[in-house]
């Protein structure tokens, strides 16, 4: 009977050896993009011209030789639009996206992959990891946008902000699939 | 400790009926899968590494190139987001860290060589790329000194017995450059050797009685910041 806990034990210990690690380097690395672009790098060069507006870390995926929509990341389905964390946008400001005003805060961003468009969610739910309790009732927004095939496949996935008329755009790239989400500045 | 060692001592009072050597080949299997685990565990850096680097070089991104360096974040209480999503956090996330992480590659990093990455006496940014961040979600106490709560990029002076820990709030900047007359809060920990060596700067917070220690650690040199999270 005292064989149980002898082989717990081993079992323990051998867990502690293997899992008291310090944290490795993650497979799909995080990274963040700032609207304005490189808005580190321009303000300890005093190259700013505009104020500081919304920033987005998220972990990135790479291509691997898989089909990734449709595949990898099922249509129809809730993908937490990275890796590991959920990914989470913030806004400095007041903005605007399709006529939905965000205030200033963090929030989480889920995106439905179908064919040809992708539902952006805005979720007030933050620090929580992937989209795996994903809460529907602490949706700030839905926004549908049409996907763009382009030719050039991207291996990493790639999530940063753009200058566009009235403010700015988020654009999300990987594989052959790009989407733009337009926000306008109050 | 070898697992044949250890099978040695253990056997006595394990093997001691006819189903003895079987028993014995199901104890080293068990033994042996979990050992197995750590040690490609130990590798696992490297061959990141390699991957990152063999990326860095294979791939263009016209969009946005992935960094040498990676970010990752760490969060007080561990793993923040995995418990929040599995339903067993208690509290909301008490402090988070977003840092980069650089890589040793053969490198000397803390000294006083020419070729020293990280010089005694220089400021270094605790990491790579944009500044070192730290968020504290409530009001703590960092060597007897109140710190509020809210966001701080965080810097180090490294010397060979001590690093100076400066907390400034010039945020979201470029870690090259530091405002001074941002600076809030200065503290000074010792230093220990860290065994084995880290080929990859680590920030953690490692839970202590009454709040956390932020462990920093690279190459054979770690430092601890005790955070009271109890005032």
């Amino acid at each position: 009977m005292n064989r149980i806990p002898a082989l717990l034990v081993f079992f323990l210990m051998a867990c502690h050896i293997g899992f008291s690690q310090l944290p490795l380097i993650d497979k799909s690395p995080m990274d963040m993009s700032y609207y304005p672009a490189n808005y580190p790098m321009l303000k300890i060069q005093d190259k700013l011209t505009e104020p500081l507006v919304a920033r987005v870390i998220y972990s990135r995926p790479q291509k691997n030789d898989r089909v990734i929509f449709g595949d990898l990341i099922e249509y129809g389905k809730v993908w937490r639009l990275g890796a590991n964390e959920a990914t989470e946008i913030e806004f400095f400001q007041q903005v605007k996206i399709n006529n939905i005003s965000l205030k200033k805060g963090r929030y989480t961003l889920y995106s439905i992959p179908y064919p040809d468009k992708w539902t952006i969610i805005i979720n007030k739910d933050a620090d929580t990891w992937g989209s795996f309790k994903y809460d529907i009732k602490k949706d700030i927004a839905r926004i549908d946008i049409p996907v763009q095939k382009q030719p050039e496949k991207v291996e990493i996935f790639s999530l940063y902000f753009e200058k566009a008329p009235g403010g700015f755009a988020f654009i999300a790239a990987w594989d052959d699939v790009k989407v733009y989400l337009p926000i306008s500045l109050q | 400790m070898q697992p044949g060692t250890m099978l040695k001592y253990t056997c006595p009072y394990l093997c001691n009926n006819q189903f003895a050597m079987f028993r014995k080949k199901v104890y080293l299997l068990l033994f042996l899968f979990p050992l197995l685990f750590s040690c490609r565990q130990n590798e696992a850096p490297k061959k990141t590494n390699d991957v990152i680097d063999s990326l860095q070089s294979a791939t263009i991104n016209e969009y946005a190139p992935r960094d040498q360096s990676p970010m990752d974040m760490s969060y007080y209480p561990l793993d923040y987001p995995v418990q929040k999503m599995n339903g067993t956090d208690s509290t909301g996330p008490v402090a988070r860290i977003i840092y980069s992480r650089p890589h040793k590659k053969g490198r000397n990093i803390f000294g006083d060589k020419p070729e020293s990455l990280c010089q005694y006496g220089k400021e270094w940014r605790l990491g790579a790329n944009e500044a070192t961040e730290l968020e504290l979600f409530e009001n703590v106490n960092i060597s007897g000194k109140n710190v509020s709560r809210g966001r701080y990029i965080v810097y180090c002076i490294p010397f060979a017995d001590k690093w100076t820990i400066i907390f400034n709030t010039n945020l979201f900047t470029w870690g090259l450059q530091r405002d001074h007359s941002k600076d809030i809060f200065k503290v000074d920990i010792p230093v220990s050797k860290q065994i084995p060596a880290l080929e990859d700067f680590t920030m953690v917070f490692i839970s202590t009685p009454g709040g956390a220690d932020l462990l920093m650690a690279w190459d054979d040199v770690k430092a601890s910041l005790p955070i009271d999270f109890s005032k």
